[in-house]
């Protein structure tokens, strides 16, 4: 992956992206490609021929207690082959049980059983598919009262026992710590740099519940002052790292995805500087 | 402590159901209370759910405004929740949850702009074929012709309604702040539904035209599909027809 700073790529930007020369890298995600033809999927492989692409894969629901989807794994596999991702990533998370799904990313408890359940998922998953996947972190807006370890070693025992790498989304390290109460620097030294391999930065909203103010992953806005903070961290801590900016909601143009890719993309030069 | 099966099956029973007591217990209050954060997750899968289904039906959308599709999708997600990870499909059933919604008022016909938007959805994601190898076809023995089941193109589909769905698709598609008013009684629709290239064509089809396609499209023998076309007044040029459709590359293979 080239070190700038890449854009997930969204439907309403497909033609502006093909005479986009600003571009440097993106990523698409993987479910809005599954299907056996037609504009979209004729979209990204002309896309693919001009930049470099990762998939991001939303809907495999790795922490259900359910069966893994064979037929989703089918579809996750044969998009794989078709657009040949540098990267590939999913969710530490779940979303469905009993046949039923959210289609949300659901929080798992931080306990042993959960640990063991969904590395060993993860490592099914990888060797259906014959790669490595990235696993990214969720916001989250609740805790359960039966964790028994940070969210932040149980990322770091996924990525070990599983052998995965991280996605390491810092907006949801801030929501998360935001909501939660932590200080989100604990978080990244905590995890082991080698197993971190992708960064993502997105905006965020604040509501007010009953005068507590909650922090929610809306994708919808510019990532915020504190979070760029962060990823300067992160730089320095895990050095410099293929960087998403993620746009979800209220979409703009892609100028100012654009913009926000080449905010981060003097972050790093400035870190990069600082350091030499 | 909850196995990791029981905290899901009550977590989503909150985050689904609208029924968040036996998930209360397993969550952290700090300072909010566990109702207002498993609220979150209901109001983002609810979102979710109801943004794919206006994805897919744009024009019911369009029809029925969004507060009262927003309702429709609420009482639809209940009774036919997403089952898989990929929402593209959520909205399968919801044509026909929308002609029992609707049975005996004046909105039948919602449920027919629902599936003819579904099919074309279809069309949208189905495959990539080329044109039907007309070589191949002539090496068929003549005597075998009835026993052919001809198969249509991957993104092809078939329509029919009572009601004239595709001029009410075509004036509510887009955003448009004044559409003509469509006379529901105008005329029924008979179409065939195909993806060329990246757009939607819409072929209009005799009655007789409509069953022959219709009995191919549905696995039919030829000989079947001839007689099904022949059904109405008995005047089906199937000779015509066959050539029409493959030269709309509607017709694309057969075995």
């Amino acid at each position: 992956m080239p070190a700038g700073a890449g854009i997930g790529l969204r439907a309403q930007h497909h033609f502006d992206v093909l005479s986009a020369s600003a571009v440097s890298w993106l990523e698409a995600h993987a479910e809005n490609y599954f299907a056996d033809g037609g504009p979209q999927v004729d979209a990204l492989l002309k896309i693919r021929a001009l930049h470099p692409l990762s998939l991001h894969g939303v809907g495999l629901s790795l922490g259900s207690t359910d069966p893994l989807d064979t037929r989703h794994l089918r579809n996750l596999r044969r998009t794989v082959e078709r657009f040949e991702p540098a990267l590939l990533s999913e969710h530490l998370s779940w979303s469905s049980v009993g046949g039923r799904f959210a289609n949300d990313l659901l929080p798992l408890p931080y306990t042993e059983e959960a640990l063991r359940h969904i590395s060993e998922r993860v490592a099914q998953v990888q060797d259906y598919l014959g790669r490595q996947i990235l696993l990214e972190n969720v916001s989250s807006y609740l805790e359960f009262a039966c964790s028994r370890m940070a969210e932040w070693e149980f990322v770091a025992g996924v990525a070990e026992q599983s052998g995965c790498g991280i996605l390491l989304d810092l907006n949801n390290v801030y929501v998360a710590a935001q909501n939660h109460g932590f200080d989100p620097h604990r978080y990244l030294n905590a995890l082991p740099p080698a197993t971190v391999q992708e960064f993502h930065l997105a905006g965020h909203a604040r509501i007010d519940c009953n005068g507590r103010p909650l922090l929610i992953d809306t994708h919808g806005a510019p990532v915020c002052a504190a979070v760029w903070e962060l990823y300067r961290t992160a730089l320095l801590r895990f050095g410099e790292l293929p960087t998403l900016i993620e746009w979800d909601t209220d979409i703009p143009a892609l100028d100012v995805l654009l913009e926000e890719a080449e905010k981060a993309n003097s972050i790093r030069a400035d870190v990069n500087a600082v350091a030499a | 402590m909850p196995s990791l099966h029981e905290l899901q099956t009550h977590l989503l029973e909150a985050v689904l159901d609208g029924e968040p007591d036996r998930a209360l217990p397993f969550i952290f209050d700090n300072g909010l209370a566990p109702e207002r954060r498993l609220q979150v997750y209901a109001d983002n899968a609810r979102a979710n759910f109801a943004g794919s289904l206006r994805c897919t039906f744009p024009v019911i959308r369009r029809l029925v405004g969004e507060e009262y599709f927003q309702q429709c999708a609420a009482r639809f997600q209940r009774r036919h929740p997403s089952r898989c990870g990929d929402l593209q499909h959520a909205g399968r059933q919801f044509p026909q949850f929308l002609a029992e919604l609707h049975a005996q008022d004046e909105y039948r016909y919602l449920a027919d702009i629902a599936r003819l938007e579904q099919l074309c959805e279809e069309c949208l994601l189905g495959a990539d074929h080329g044109p039907l190898d007309l070589q191949k076809l002539a090496r068929v023995d003549a005597a075998a012709y009835d026993d052919i089941c001809f198969r249509l193109h991957p993104a092809a589909r078939v329509f029919s309604s009572a009601y004239p769905c595709l001029r009410i698709r075509e004036v509510n598609f887009s955003d448009q702040t004044d559409p003509e008013i469509v006379d529901l009684q105008s005329a029924a629709d008979r179409l065939l539904l195909i993806r060329r290239r990246e757009r939607l064509e819409f072929h209009r089809l005799s009655s007789d035209e409509h069953a022959f396609l219709q009995a191919l499209y549905l696995g039919g023998r030829f000989a079947a599909a001839v007689d099904a076309g022949n059904a109405g007044n008995g005047e089906f040029d199937a000779g015509a027809a066959l050539r029409r459709f493959v030269a709309a590359q509607a017709i694309v293979d057969f075995h």
